[in-house]
């Protein structure tokens, strides 16, 4: 497990809050470890094989090993514990924000005047009138309070501060001091695959604290890197995140299904596990706005989770839909990405799905022994 | 801007699930883990007063606060939190024990290696 990097725009934590944290850090491990792989176990040993005794086949499809196994006790066990585990997580984090947030909020509004050693400065454009997707307020994604767009006090950064440790130990440190690991997985493959691909422009969507877009600065320093998210609160920390680690990125509030940007503006177009955030309509709409972005010969790399390919992988996978805040993420089982990045205006020839594995061991996967990325790669 | 400060909340907005066919249980199952959480925190500080004790055979409240444990340290309160983990799901992964002896049993495949894949944690005496 890598160290958290405690730069300056993260509350100090006294005694017992480090204590809280690193208590449910370690019982999350142990639960993804050595309890989740047991709710496999149990399922093909017990579950199946009654399923098949009764009915002369196994379970089709992730509904059928629903109706079955969430009436056994040792997956209700487990998912009560998960469910906890991941409320707590949130409280831990939401304990020292909470009792600093003043000065995290000066320390936001000072680092956002201030320019970067070589007189370059990131920049911050929120906008108030902008309409949050029902997608995103109608229910609190990941059980975070209060979500990544709510804003409870002027300047609010709290959900910035609060997402970014939360997330760090919601995969066990698995997505690095940085919370980098997605951006360095999307990099690796363009570097494998596009080497000579060298963006001057580049979009991140639904960029949350900027965790991944600060890679894509850092990887090419000459390129313009935008991020937009719907959020201002997650926006206004990813600015002085950037800022406080001397990188200069542009955070703007904007919807990925709708932005302000000219029409082939962009090199490069990318999202980290956004696509599952978001709606069946919305989907389209993003990636035809992908499209609409691309300047000709540009590429579109959006991240995302894998779903399972067994109905109980599926089932396991989708955990998170019914019990994480995760409501379109269950829907997307049966979405053909490529087909939908077709209806968005790419071409059959130039858009594929790829599978790109991570470096995660078990402790750090939450529903599944056997994890891959999936990557939707288009060229316009 | 204190005055017109208020607190992030503390619940998510959306569906509360509930895995037990009796709601008590959940909660119950809640809270046994929120005991599980302080007394972890409980751990670490009677840890740290005995560092600071062993130290300096004095100490100001604020030395806990602003106690940082070396790496060797670390590694020591670590292994204390996943035992606490472990502690608290042996009565199930006892359970989930019987369950595979039972299979084994019927099906007459080998018993299951403690340590491996069951997984019950290693205890030292």
């Amino acid at each position: 497990m890598s160290e958290f990097h405690q730069h300056s725009m993260q509350p100090t934590l006294d005694h017992d809050e480090r204590a809280r944290q690193e208590f449910v850090g370690s019982f999350r491990a142990h639960l993804s470890g050595q309890v989740m792989p047991g709710a496999y176990r149990v399922y093909s040993t017990q579950i199946e094989p009654a399923f098949t005794a009764q009915h002369g086949r196994p379970p089709l499809n992730q509904d059928e090993v629903r109706k079955v196994m969430t009436s056994h006790p040792y997956y209700q066990f487990w998912s009560a514990m998960q469910r906890r585990s991941q409320e707590m997580l949130w409280e831990s984090v939401i304990d020292p924000t909470e009792r600093q947030l003043p000065q995290l909020i000066r320390q936001a509004n000072k680092l956002a005047r201030k320019p970067l050693k070589g007189g370059s400065k990131g920049t911050l454009q929120l906008d108030p009138k902008l309409v949050v997707p029902r997608y995103h307020s109608s229910v609190d994604i990941h059980l975070q309070p209060g979500g990544y767009h709510s804003d409870f006090t002027a300047d609010d950064v709290a959900a910035g501060a609060i997402y970014d440790k939360g997330i760090y130990l919601y995969m066990g440190g698995g997505l690095g001091k940085e919370n980098d690991v997605m951006g360095n997985t999307l990099l690796a493959y363009l570097k494998e695959r596009h080497p000579r691909f060298v963006p001057g422009r580049i979009l991140d969507m639904g960029c949350a604290i900027g965790n991944s877009t600060l890679v894509w600065c850092r990887a090419f320093p000459q390129a313009q890197v935008h991020g937009i998210d719907v959020g201002a609160p997650v926006l206004r920390y990813a600015h002085a995140r950037a800022q406080s680690l001397g990188v200069a990125a542009h955070f703007s509030q904007q919807n990925a299904e709708a932005t302000d940007f000219e029409a082939g503006s962009f090199d490069l177009v990318i999202s980290h596990i956004m696509l599952h955030e978001t709606s069946r309509s919305a989907l389209v709409r993003v990636l035809r706005e992908s499209h609409r972005l691309l300047r000709p010969g540009g590429l579109m790399l959006h991240l995302e989770i894998p779903r399972g390919n067994t109905a109980f992988e599926q089932f396991m996978h989708n955990w998170e839909s019914y019990n994480n805040n995760e409501t379109f993420s269950r829907f997307m089982t049966e979405i053909d990405l490529k087909a939908e990045a077709l209806k968005g205006g790419f071409s059959a020839e130039k858009t594929t799905v790829q599978e790109f594995a991570p470096n995660l061991d078990v402790s750090q996967m939450n529903y599944a022994e056997n994890f891959f990325w999936k990557i939707l790669v288009a060229t316009r | 801007m204190t005055s017109s400060m208020s607190d992030p909340p503390r619940r998510a907005k959306g569906h509360q699930p509930q895995f037990f066919d009796d709601p008590a249980l959940d909660q119950l199952h809640a809270a046994v883990l929120a005991l599980a959480s302080e007394l972890a925190v409980a751990f670490d500080r009677i840890d740290t007063l005995e560092r600071l004790l062993e130290r300096s055979h004095t100490l100001r409240r604020n030395d806990v606060e602003c106690y940082v444990p070396d790496a060797p340290a670390s590694e020591e309160r670590a292994a204390r939190r996943a035992d606490i983990a472990a502690r608290v799901l042996r009565p199930f992964v006892s359970y989930r024990e019987s369950l595979f002896r039972d299979n084994a049993a019927q099906d007459g495949t080998a018993p299951i290696r403690r340590n491996d894949q069951t997984g019950t944690p290693e205890h030292k005496p």
